[in-house]
Parts: C-alpha cells; structure tokens; sequence
C-alpha cells in the first residue's frame, strides 16, 4: 500500500481528536453517525471522480450532472413511484457517456469537454424545470430511507455498497484495469492492442453514473429536485480524491482512498461548524489541505519530478 | 500571396465566426446592430476581456487556473473594507495587488514543486472564497459613495466607457508581451515543451512565477472594474470568472495544450461570448437557452480549430503563413 493513501485517515485521525477534545459532543455516537450520513454524496462524487483522475483527466460536470440526476429521478419517482429514482443513475451514465465520447472519441481536453457538459447540462436542467423551479418529491418512502431498518438508514447502505462496487470495479475488473493502464501509459495503450477512446468512454460514464447516485441521494436528502443544486460541488469531489492519494497525474487511484478524503473534508467541516467557526474557514481549511495533500505527494515522490539544474562546482 | 497568408496567419480562424455571428444576429434580433446595444455589450465584455488575458498567459504557459473567481472575490471584499482608510486609488490597488500576490504563489508552488495547475489553484479557489465568506460575513459589504471609485466602471476617456479602455489596452499589451517580448517568447516555448525550455538554459522558473503574476495583476484588474460596477465588497463577486475566462480562450482558439495563444484568440472567443449573452437577453428567452448555447459554441469551436479534420484547412492555411 502506498504511503499517501494513510495520509488522509491519520488526517482524519488528527483532526476527529482534536475536535473531539476541543468540542463537547463531537465525539458523541449520534455526531459521529450524522457525519458518516452527511458525507456520501461527496464521496459517491469522489468515487466516481477517481475513475476520470486515473486516465490522467478530471470531470468538472459532475455537480451539474448530480443537480440535473436529482431532479429526473424526483419527477420520475412522481409519476413511477420508488422505481423511478433508478433514473438519477440513468442520467447520470448519459451525461458520462457524453463526456467519454467527447473525449475519447473525439479528442477533447477532459477541462474543455467537461466545462461545456456543464454549461450544457445546467442550461438543461433550468430548461426542463422552467428556469429553475424545485421538484418536490411526492414519495411516501422517502424519510424512510434516511430512518428505517438498521443502525444504519438504507441510504448509507446504498451508498456504502457503491462505494464498494466503485472499488471492485477499479481493482478486480478488466474495466478497472485497462483505465489503470491507460492512466499509468497512455502510449501503451494502442500497443497491446486495447483502444483507447473505450476506455475513455467507460471511464467517464462510470463517473457520471456515480454522479448521478449521488444527485439522487441528495435529492432524497433534500426532498426536492434542485436545479441550481451542486455549483462548486465537482471542485470538492476532485479535492476529496486528491487528497484521499489519487494524484492528478494519473495510473494510480484509490476508491477507498477518495471515500476517506470526503470523510475528512466532512469533519473538518463539521468540526469547525460546531466549534463556532465560521464555516466559511472550513473552506480555506481544505484549501490549505489540498495543498498540503499535493506537497506532500511530492515530497513522497521525490525530487526526480522536478529535475534541477546542477550546482556548478566551485572551483 | 504570402502577406495574404501571413493575414490568415494572424487572424485566428475564430474571427470568421465572430463576424458571421455579428452578421447573423445584426439581421435577426432586434434592437441588436444599435450603438447603445454594441456600447453595452462591449462594456460587459471588457471585464471579462481583461480577465481572459490573464487566463490566455496561463494557458500558454501550459497551465489553467481556476482560482480567478474567488480571488477577483477576496480583492474586492480586501478592497472594500480598506476604502474609508486608504481613500479610493489605495483601495483599488489593494484590490489589484491580492490577486497578484495570489497569481505570484500560485505560479511559485507549480514552478517549484512540479505540482499539477489544477490543483493549485483548485487550493487557492477553496482559500480565497473561504477567506472573502467569512472576511464579509457571507454578505456584500456596501462601499461608501465616492466618484473616484465609481469612476472606474462609469467614467469615460474621451467619450468611450473606461472599462472598454482598458480592455483595449490590456488586449494590446498581451499582443505585444506574447509576441514581441523575451519574457512572452519564454512563456510560449515552456508551454511548448518544459523540458526543452530548461535544457536550452532558459529561466523557466521565474518566467512561470511572472506568468501567473502578471496574469493576476490583470484579473486583479478586471476584479477591481467589476468592484465599482457593483459598488460593493461582494463575497459571490464572479464565482464564474475562471470557467468563463477557460470557455472565452477555448473558443478563441487557444489550445489547453499550451504553447500557443495570442490576444486575437482572447478578443474573438470574448467577442462570441459576449454577442451570445446579449441575443438571448434581447430575444427575451430563458437563461437556459444561453448555456446551451455556449456550451454547443464552445465544442464546435473547439473541433473546428484543432488540426486535421474538419477544420484543418484554415488551421493548415494560417500556420504556413505564420512561420515564412
């Protein structure tokens, strides 16, 4: 295992104690559990993120595409019932597919083709909800879903088997593998006689499907379709996997990683909360974080990414 | 033959489409072709004109920045707060230098650590917005009334708004710095092949740190124009600025590969933007309807400009004509 993955669980470990100690009841059960719910439609976006960071590129839609999910699974659910909320993930493959075709296929820039589906897709979702209106959700099960059953809401269990499934996907299938590849040795691709633009396209829609999870979850979260919801979220999901040891470079990626990167953007974010700073602060925090994240994946990389120019001897 | 070529070789082969887009929608929408119209449009478009400078050097240099819109915040929160102490001119400058200052370490982390631009400035972003939220209370701060201040977005030089001034100035030093300076050669060849750039003994370090610099100081600019418009510090100034400004490059034909981009790039990928906006306002349509728009704008732009298929016949054509 690489060392950078552990830098955002004894992260996590740093800052739950510190919090813990600094605020009374941060370290109750019921804070704990409230954070574990709050962070999976950043991490379902992280997981999902992790994927387009493999292949070397990035996503920025995917607010835009979780808003627009969120708010096709609200109206199909209105009219189909529970088994309409399986339209959020639908969405969320097509604006994916979009992505990987533009890139893949027809050789954009991941910022340039994703910039445009979020524009695009943001324009789509004022036009289908007349400028902008919210989509309530008119489903009776819906607080179950947060409430129900076990210790943990059936959302959290949706949204942990996602999670898992993202991580099987990467690791243990052909998929996984060839976006790996293409991420560590773009050249090599072609050689071993795999195409590239595929894997592009899955790459891409596997991230927008995940999107599009997570748009649902945080529809059901909200108890309405928001069109203008998720602005600044694609930022955040990049940041998590960042800092969760998925670099940027590419050929290397950690769904487990990216999950424990939304879990300490969520506790800083809490933790701050709680004690009374502004959550405003909790912003910078991360920015600093993110920064540090990238230092110290240099650091742990060595200085042979940068090669200086040798010291002249003195003579 | 040749000064045709040279001609083709400089006028980016967005201009075409700009004109064609001018054309069209002087025909169709109404109240378009008007001085008042095409005065305001180009007021709007000088902000963002400015800004796409700055982002045009970064991509040259082969980067991107996405921290435009939370800086150009923090300056103009910076700003505001500072007016009653240090009068209007001190004010502005604070609010230039913060984005500067922002732009300089930002350049300083890429160039020193080797760490990828995007996530730079994807940090920078998150510390400038949290910073402007919590420095403003998350609400705009209003500044006190002062012509001097106000002057900037609604004085005129010689009859011509001021923020179309200085759009003009800025898009002509950029030409200039690109294209007939030492420093603006250095940036080109480092965007082109880093490796190469050092080898060949060149300061490629400093010339990243000045780049990014030099492209705050001018979205410091655009910040500080956008500040007196509003008249007030505002923590959501233009949370948009760092896609607006990627899209304005993209579709003036700047490659995200680095090593190319002149200010004729910038002028006619703002010029589309900005005609865009102001049809769908004059046509009364959604909102929605103008993102569609661009985003179709942006991708067809795009494909057209890059080599080979299906726009390589004016790429090819010009690319003669600028190297003989």
């Amino acid at each position: 295992m690489s060392p950078r993955l552990l830098v955002a669980p004894l992260a996590i470990l740093v800052a739950a104690a510190a919090f813990g100690a600094a605020v009374p009841g941060f370290a109750a059960g019921g804070n704990l559990l409230n954070m574990a719910s709050q962070m999976w439609v950043l991490a379902l976006l992280a997981a999902g993120q992790t994927f387009a960071l493999a292949t070397r590129g990035f996503d920025i839609s995917v607010g835009a595409v979780a808003a627009l999910a969120g708010v096709a699974a609200a109206w199909a659910a209105n009219t189909l019932g529970a088994v309409g909320l399986a339209l959020g993930p639908v969405v969320g493959f097509a604006c994916g597919m979009l992505n990987g075709l533009l890139i893949g296929t027809l050789g954009i820039t991941p910022v340039i083709a994703t910039l445009a589906t979020l524009i695009g897709v943001r324009g789509i979702a004022l036009l289908v909800t007349d400028d902008g209106q919210a989509v309530p959700l008119e489903l009776d099960a819906a607080s179950w879903v947060f409430s129900g059953g076990t210790a943990l809401p059936p959302a959290d269990w949706v949204a942990l088997a996602a999670v898992v499934g993202a991580h099987l996907v990467l690791t243990r299938t052909m998929v996984g593998r060839r976006i790996l590849m293409l991420g560590s040795n773009p050249d090599a691709v072609p050689l071993v006689g795999l195409d590239e633009a595929r894997t592009l396209r899955h790459a891409y829609a596997l991230c927008g499907c995940f999107a599009g999870l997570a748009g649902t979850l945080m529809m059901l979260r909200a108890g309405t379709g928001l069109p203008i919801e998720g602005s600044g979220m694609e930022l955040q999901a990049i940041a998590a996997a960042v800092i969760g040891g998925t670099p940027l470079t590419g050929g290397m990626a950690s769904v487990p990683g990216s999950a424990a990167g939304a879990l300490l953007v969520q506790v800083l974010l809490t933790g701050l909360n709680t004690s009374g700073i502004s959550p405003f602060v909790a912003q910078s925090a991360i920015g600093v974080v993110i920064i540090a994240a990238g230092l110290v994946a240099h650091g742990m990389h060595g200085f042979h990414l940068s090669p200086r120019r040798p010291r002249r001897r003195q003579p | 033959m040749r000064a045709l070529r040279r001609l083709a070789g400089a006028v980016p082969p967005s201009a075409p489409v700009a004109l064609a887009i001018f054309l069209l929608f002087a025909l169709v929408v109404p109240r378009f072709a008007t001085a008042g119209n095409l005065e305001n449009v180009l007021r709007i478009a000088s902000i963002l004109a400015i800004a796409s400078c700055g982002q045009a050097i970064v991509l040259v240099l082969g980067g991107v920045e996405f921290s435009f819109g939370a800086s150009a915040a923090l300056s103009s929160v910076l700003a505001v707060s500072a007016l009653p102490d240090v009068g209007p001119v001190g004010a502005l400058a604070i609010g230039v230098a913060t984005v500067a200052v922002i732009g300089t370490v930002n350049g300083w982390l890429v160039s020193r650590f080797d760490l990828p631009p995007f996530l730079v400035t994807l940090g920078a972003l998150m510390i400038a917005s949290g910073l402007a939220a919590s420095l403003a209370g998350g609400l705009p701060i209003d500044a006190p009334p002062s012509a001097a201040f106000a002057w900037l977005a609604r004085g005129r030089v010689a009859g011509i708004p001021v923020p179309i001034v200085a759009a003009v100035l800025v898009l002509f030093g950029t030409h200039v710095l690109l294209r007939h300076t030492r420093i603006g050669r250095i940036w080109c060849l480092v965007g082109a092949n880093p490796v190469a750039a050092r080898l060949s003994g060149l300061p490629t370090r400093s010339a990243v740190v000045a780049g990014y610099g030099t492209a705050g100081l001018l979205v410091g600019l655009a910040a500080a124009i956008l500040t007196s418009r509003v008249a007030s510090g505002q923590p959501g100034l233009a949370p948009n600025l760092a896609f607006e400004t990627i899209a304005a490059c993209a579709i003036g034909g700047i490659p995200l590969a680095g090593g190319q981009g002149r200010a004729a790039n910038v002028l006619f990928g703002v010029a589309v933007i900005a005609m865009l906006n102001n049809a769908v306002v004059l046509l009364n349509l959604p909102v929605a309807y103008q993102q569609i728009a661009i985003a179709v704008v942006i991708l067809a732009a795009v494909l057209l400009q890059r080599d080979g298929w299906p726009g390589g016949l004016w790429t090819r054509f010009g690319r003669k004509g600028a190297r003989s």
